[in-house]
């Protein structure tokens, strides 16, 4: 039960989530360490701490992930503590264990819970014998076991990454002629993913609801619960919109799914911030996995709960006891803004940020590391920054997060903000009638409207076109040197530009 | 000149003339007048039909950007005689959409295919993407192999216009 003052931390992360643990850290008075890679050498992050110490190139295998060089730098600067944030290497056992072994304190649960609970297999029979519901499922990962199963349990069938999380790696199958291919698949996703290709397999719920537990722990055996969050708008998959609380739950499945959360977490002696995730399908749910680290999602339960939770890690991480729970009022949303294109498939989109408004207002928070300037690769995930509403009740959260959706606007950068603003703003969405098909079932072919802004936007093309409006590209490359495409062909009417107002000064 | 909306089609545009802050223009043969105030580089104030927007726009190599308001918008210039109507193809070859690895080739040269049939695997930031014709069309070449990494924008596979399709290239009409 030591207790340990953090006077310097490392922030082993890149984006929005190095600077929201930046945030937290300076404002306990924590001196702090980024590190980056050569891609992100001007990112924001870089320039928000203290310090910060280059760990090598672009791709994330050989810089964010690289776990002696980030222990290394640790070192170098003196941090006494890292946080890993989410991603990268935030769930590896090993490279906790390594942390802890350079006598550097690790923000986050104990190596061995993280490895016990991280494994789906175990992960699984942990829940269970701490008496969580489970959806069936068979703990192996061989093919002939997954087929018995299947013609036991019936089609469809869900079949998983071992190692994963995130929904890499899953297929649905939906009857026994697609199970090879699906096998197949998902086992090759999961080698590119995580490099290892074990896969599992349990029953397909028709129609459920991705609910989760927030808990917290310290080592002086307190374990409490912060709520749920309902996040069942997902895409393959993978969470866009998260709220707090679940809408429509009863008071007694809450209370039951926060005992079945602290049962699991303290069976296991669970210490610092993590998710316990469950589907929910009717009056029943059912574990789906534990996400030993700080979710993305994160912010929903600190605006209800009006609490930090990096702060808490932080001074759990120091030896101190959880802070006492206050009541939770009203509710929370976040939208996760992503660099794609929800029109066309949902293709991931890169680009150079040239201009950025970002929402603000009551009851509203940007979580984000967009600015002018910042260019968006494709070495890292798309997460381009979360938008939460905070509101009295559900409705007030979710109006304020249409608006304040209406206001988010980037230029250089095609993301899925109007895709979003449809959906919250959508009559299943204000019913709350959700479900993990929530997407598939009310927005499969989604385009945005073609109206709104059309008209002002062909007009201002055509000006562009012709050189008489717009901004200069961020690497400064003018619009006459920007292909034949757009400088080939000019009518009389592109001499417009020597009209003064429109010039580019 | 024509523009096409990536997402949405092809129109002409012809900015008539301008007044004061006042740009008239005419889309598709329809004229319309709109206020375009001019607030900085890049940005402005364009009011159509009563409706204000704050409009931002960019040229980015051979693409043009503008968001009005929320919305965001993504234009290509399209060089007569290259329209989708003359060729009956809206882009004669696959390009990769993002920096990736080539999974999967789907189809062979000589193969017709549908519209939406899918032609390559492309795995990027850890997903796998399937490629699909726009249009009716034939392979006319493969430029890469499996398991090749390409950049954005490289040319992985040519296409000609379905041999079903009306027109051909080399005996359709000049565009009128």
């Amino acid at each position: 039960m030591k207790r340990r003052e953090i006077g310097k931390l490392l922030i082993a992360n890149r984006g929005e989530i190095a600077l929201r643990i930046i945030r937290s850290a300076k404002a306990l008075g924590i001196r702090t360490v980024a590190v980056f890679s050569e891609a992100d050498a001007r990112s924001p992050h870089v320039a928000a701490a203290d310090e910060a110490i280059c760990i090598g190139p672009a791709e994330a295998s050989k810089s964010y992930l690289n776990a002696d060089v980030i222990i290394a730098a640790a070192r170098t600067t003196g941090a006494d503590a890292l946080h890993p944030g989410y991603g990268f290497l935030s769930e590896r056992p090993e490279f906790a264990r390594a942390v802890a072994k350079a006598g550097i304190v690790f923000v986050g649960p104990p190596a061995d819970v993280m490895a016990a609970l991280g494994d789906k297999l175990s992960g699984r029979r942990i829940a269970k014998q701490a008496g969580v519901p489970m959806v069936p499922g068979a703990e192996t990962a061989s093919p002939g076991e997954i087929r018995a199963f299947a013609e036991r349990e019936g089609y469809p069938i869900l079949i998983k990454a071992s190692a994963g999380g995130g929904g890499r790696g899953m297929r649905i199958v939906a009857d026994e002629s697609q199970l090879e291919a699906a096998l197949e698949a998902g086992s090759r996703e999961a080698m590119a993913a995580f490099g290892d290709g074990r896969v599992f397999v349990e029953k397909y719920l028709a129609r459920p609801r991705h609910v989760e537990v927030q808990i917290l722990g310290d080592m002086h055996g307190n374990l409490v619960t912060l709520g749920e969050r309902d996040c069942s708008i997902q895409r393959r998959y993978q969470k866009i919109i998260e709220e707090s609380p679940a809408p429509g739950l009863s008071a007694s499945m809450r209370t039951k799914m926060a005992e079945a959360a602290l049962a699991l977490g303290r069976s296991v002696g669970y210490r610092s911030a993590g998710t316990v995730e469950f589907l929910v399908d009717g009056d029943n749910f059912y574990f789906l996995e534990v996400n030993a680290r700080l979710q993305v999602e994160h912010p929903v339960t600190e605006l209800r709960f009006g609490c930090d939770l990096v702060a808490e890690q932080l001074r759990i991480a120091a030896g101190e006891r959880v802070s006492d729970v206050a009541a939770p009022v009203g509710c929370a949303i976040e939208c996760r803004i992503n660099a794609e294109d929800a029109a066309n498939n949902f293709r991931p989109a890169t680009g150079t940020v040239m201009h950025l408004a970002a929402p603000a207002g009551p009851g509203v928070r940007f979580d984000s590391h967009l600015e002018a300037g910042l260019e968006v690769g494709t070495h890292y995930d798309s997460l381009l920054g979360k938008l939460v509403t905070f509101g009295a009740t559900r409705e007030q959260a979710r109006s304020r997060m249409v608006v304040a959706l209406g206001e988010f606007s980037l230029l250089g950068v095609m993301n899925s903000a109007g895709f979003l603003r449809d959906i919250v703003a959508s009559e299943p969405f204000a019913r709350a009638n959700l479900s993990t098909h929530f997407l598939d079932q009310f927005f499969s072919k989604w385009h945005p409207a073609e109206t709104d802004g059309l008209e002002a936007a062909m007009v201002a093309a055509a000006m562009v076109a012709s050189g008489a409006f717009g901004t200069r590209n961020g690497r400064g490359a003018a619009p006459a040197a920007a292909g034949p495409a757009i400088a080939a062909r000019r009518s009389p009417w592109d001499e417009l530009s020597g009209f003064e107002l429109w010039r580019p000064r | 000149m024509r523009l096409r909306r990536v997402g949405g089609g092809e129109f002409d545009i012809d900015i008539l003339g301008h007044e004061g802050s006042t740009v008239r223009a005419r889309i598709d043969g329809i004229e319309l007048s709109v206020s375009f105030e001019s607030i900085a580089d890049g940005a402005a104030m364009v009011t159509v039909n009563g409706r204000r927007y704050r409009v931002f726009g960019a040229a980015l190599r051979d693409r043009i950007l503008v968001t009005a308001g929320p919305m965001g918008f993504e234009f290509r210039r399209v060089e007569e005689g290259r329209s989708q109507a003359a060729k009956g193809l809206a882009t004669p070859e696959l390009c990769a959409p993002m920096p990736g690895k080539v999974l999967r080739i789907l189809v062979k040269e000589g193969d017709e295919v549908e519209a939406g049939a899918g032609l390559l695997v492309l795995e990027a930031m850890k997903m796998e993407t399937t490629l699909a014709s726009e249009t009716p069309a034939r392979v006319k070449r493969i430029l890469v192999a499996e398991g090749q990494m390409v950049d954005h924008g490289a040319v992985m596979i040519e296409l000609s216009p379905s041999a079903q399709a009306p027109s051909h290239p080399e005996s359709a009409p000049p565009e009128s």
